[in-house]
């Protein structure tokens, strides 16, 4: 509970009302959904990119996989979360391990571009295997059962599956953080030589970042085709993996807290600006362009801006 | 002896073909990837909205045509108009955040490709149109028939890419932007005005990537979504020439374009994306700068 902080307490707290909320429709509900799920897996990105300091480019690929693991269990018939949840765990471990265990040799962009290349292979799998529907994915999903006899089939239920879960996410990050592997990702970091010449095996660090990142993320894909009932290649497409980018640098880089914020005011955003202008690509666009020029340090910086003149957030 | 006249057969009916189609396809690659290279040499980026100024190249390439009725002359301004718009560009976001870390210039070159893509949307539509060529038939070439116009697209990115060797090789200009890439500071310091060597550049590789764009709109076709696909090729061929070399870069265009017209003949283009995609992640893993990329840069 010390490394949870009492102001997340209250914040999941105030969020797990939000069902109360009067007016609070099916639509609202749903976005609240997806703006969670979107900043949980924004925070596991974090992980990586604000304290180790690697840039996944391929984070689309632990997702799709996720969502892939869950639909492919429903169209057989399996219903149950748990199934889905360890079946996409055990399929997204297999593939991190192995991208991580390349892609962490290299540091700077050829990591990004390693996660980059092993995310566009499996995209290019799913797009043409017809086994797995192709272009058109897997549709149609029934809803899950989280036990016997409770079926996740209304909005509030959905909501609090991936609030539960954001929970979860968010405290195992807090307590890594916070760890001495955390220190240890930090210091890799601030300066990979020094880090190695003080014994650590730096790539076992890097390998273990990648992997809890890329597990975390596997999770929420596997949660999504339980809203959606339905799990598509385009999940997996490179872009995507750059939304993910987007939303942690909007909401600040190695604070754990603001991608969970960046995530969700990107979808936000994105749902919104969709429902008044069909050209709202180029205002999310031209928020990322204005956020790296003038708050390089995201929406969680600006906090600090106008506080205190405190040192730095991350770490 | 039939089986030896099957083989001649097959060579000239089948494999020299594709293996022009590479070429040609490799030709217009390196356009594309040197734009690229140079910008990632100086800025340090890999420049995410290059994708961007390709297809910018060739609608405006449809707008100046529409004008003027002229392929030819939408063949320099088509260029010359995303020179601009990437001048402009490098001007306005770019040069604010030269001094922060090379994440920053990824993310808003990310944001600036979304910007230009939606707008070309906006502005011409989300639809596939077509180019047509300059001029059609075709040529008896060693016992073969080769479309007119991929021959004199393979002819004219030869010619530039030539030229551009000469520019970068003979020329006060060429060398300055060289050195450029080798050590901007230093060259600051020797008084040469390296933010306009900076904005110049930028404005060149698009200029570039914009005529590559065009060339290849007759062959492929227009539309918003073109430059997508092609920026997963480009950053391919440079990582695979080796980041910052230009001469790499060019090479590898021409191995990835072969490569992937001759693997096309034995495998869906399923199976060629990843065949390729398998390629890099092996160089990438064993050598990682490249043909010809320096070692340790950024490794």
């Amino acid at each position: 509970m010390r490394a949870f902080g009492w102001r997340a307490v209250v914040v999941f707290a105030l969020l797990a009302t939000l069902p109360l909320v009067p007016g609070m429709s099916r639509y609202y509900l749903l976005l609240a959904f997806d703006a969670l799920l979107f900043g949980a897996i924004a925070m596991s990105l974090d992980l990586l990119m604000g304290y180790t300091g690697l840039v996944s480019f391929g984070h689309a690929a632990f997702y799709g996989l996720g969502a892939y693991a869950t639909a492919i269990l429903m169209e057989r018939g399996v219903q149950s979360v748990w199934a889905c949840v360890g079946f996409a765990l055990l399929v997204v471990g297999l593939y991190a391990l192995v991208v991580s265990y390349f892609a962490t040799a290299r540091r700077g962009i050829y990591f990004a571009l390693l996660t980059l290349i092993f995310a566009e292979v499996v995209y290019t799998f799913f797009r043409y295997t017809q086994t797995f529907g192709g272009s058109d994915g897997i549709q149609g999903l029934p809803d899950a059962t989280l036990f016997p006899g409770l079926v996740l089939d209304t909005p509030v239920r959905k909501y609090y599956l991936v609030l539960v879960y954001l929970a979860g996410a968010y405290a195992i990050c807090r307590v890594l953080v916070a760890s001495h592997f955390g220190r240890v990702l930090v210091a890799i970091r601030e300066n990979e030589d020094r880090a190695r010449f003080l014994g650590y095996n730096v790539q076992r660090y890097k390998m273990g970042a990648c992997m809890i990142s890329a597990l975390l993320t596997g999770v929420a894909g596997a949660i999504y085709p339980m809203r959606s009932a339905f799990a598509t290649p385009d999940l997996m497409l490179w872009t995507e993996s750059g939304e993910f980018i987007i939303s942690v640098m909007i909401g600040g880089l190695g604070t754990l807290v603001g991608p969970i914020i960046g995530g969700a005011f990107f979808t936000i955003l994105r749902d919104k600006v969709s429902s008044f202008v069909d050209w709202y690509f180029i205002v999310i666009g031209g928020v990322l362009i204005v956020i790296v020029l003038f708050m390089p340090r995201g929406l969680l910086g600006l906090r600090q801006l106008f506080a205190r003149r405190s040192g730095r957030a991350a770490a | 002896m039939p089986y030896s006249t099957d083989l001649v057969d097959y060579v000239l009916t089948v494999l020299l073909p594709q293996l022009l189609h590479g070429l040609v396809f490799g030709a217009a690659l390196g356009l594309l990837a040197l734009g690229l290279t140079v910008i990632f040499g100086l800025l340090g980026v890999m420049n995410f909205a290059h994708g961007e100024l390709y297809m910018l190249g060739a609608y405006a390439g449809i707008v100046v045509i529409g004008v003027t009725h002229s392929f030819w002359v939408a063949l320099i301004a088509a260029p010359i108009l995303v020179g601009v718009v990437g001048a402009v560009t490098e001007m306005t976001t770019l040069r604010p955040i030269y001094n922060r870390e090379p994440l920053y210039g990824l993310i808003l070159t990310f944001g600036l490709a979304l910007v230009f893509r939606e707008g070309a949307r906006q502005i011409w539509g989300g639809d596939m149109r077509r180019i047509l060529p300059p001029f059609t038939g075709s040529t008896p070439l060693l016992g073969m028939t080769y479309p007119n116009y991929r021959l004199f697209l393979l002819a004219a990115s030869s010619v530039i890419l030539l030229a551009l060797w000469l520019f970068f090789t003979r020329t006060r200009a060429g060398i300055v932007v060289r050195a450029a890439v080798q050590d901007a500071e230093m060259l600051d310091g020797l008084g040469v005005d390296v933010r306009r060597v900076f904005t110049l550049t930028f404005a060149a590789s698009g200029a570039l990537a914009a005529l590559a764009g065009l060339l290849l709109a007759p062959v492929f076709t227009v539309y918003p979504q073109m430059g997508v696909e092609m920026i997963l090729l480009a950053f391919i061929v440079v990582i695979l020439g080796g980041m910052g070399s230009m001469g790499g870069s060019v090479a590898a265009a021409f191995v990835i374009g072969i490569t992937q017209s001759l693997f096309s003949l034995w495998m869906n283009p399923q199976r060629v994306a990843i065949a390729i995609f398998g390629i890099m992640i092996v160089v990438l893993i064993v050598r990682p700068r490249g043909f010809a990329g320096r070692e340790g840069v950024l490794e």
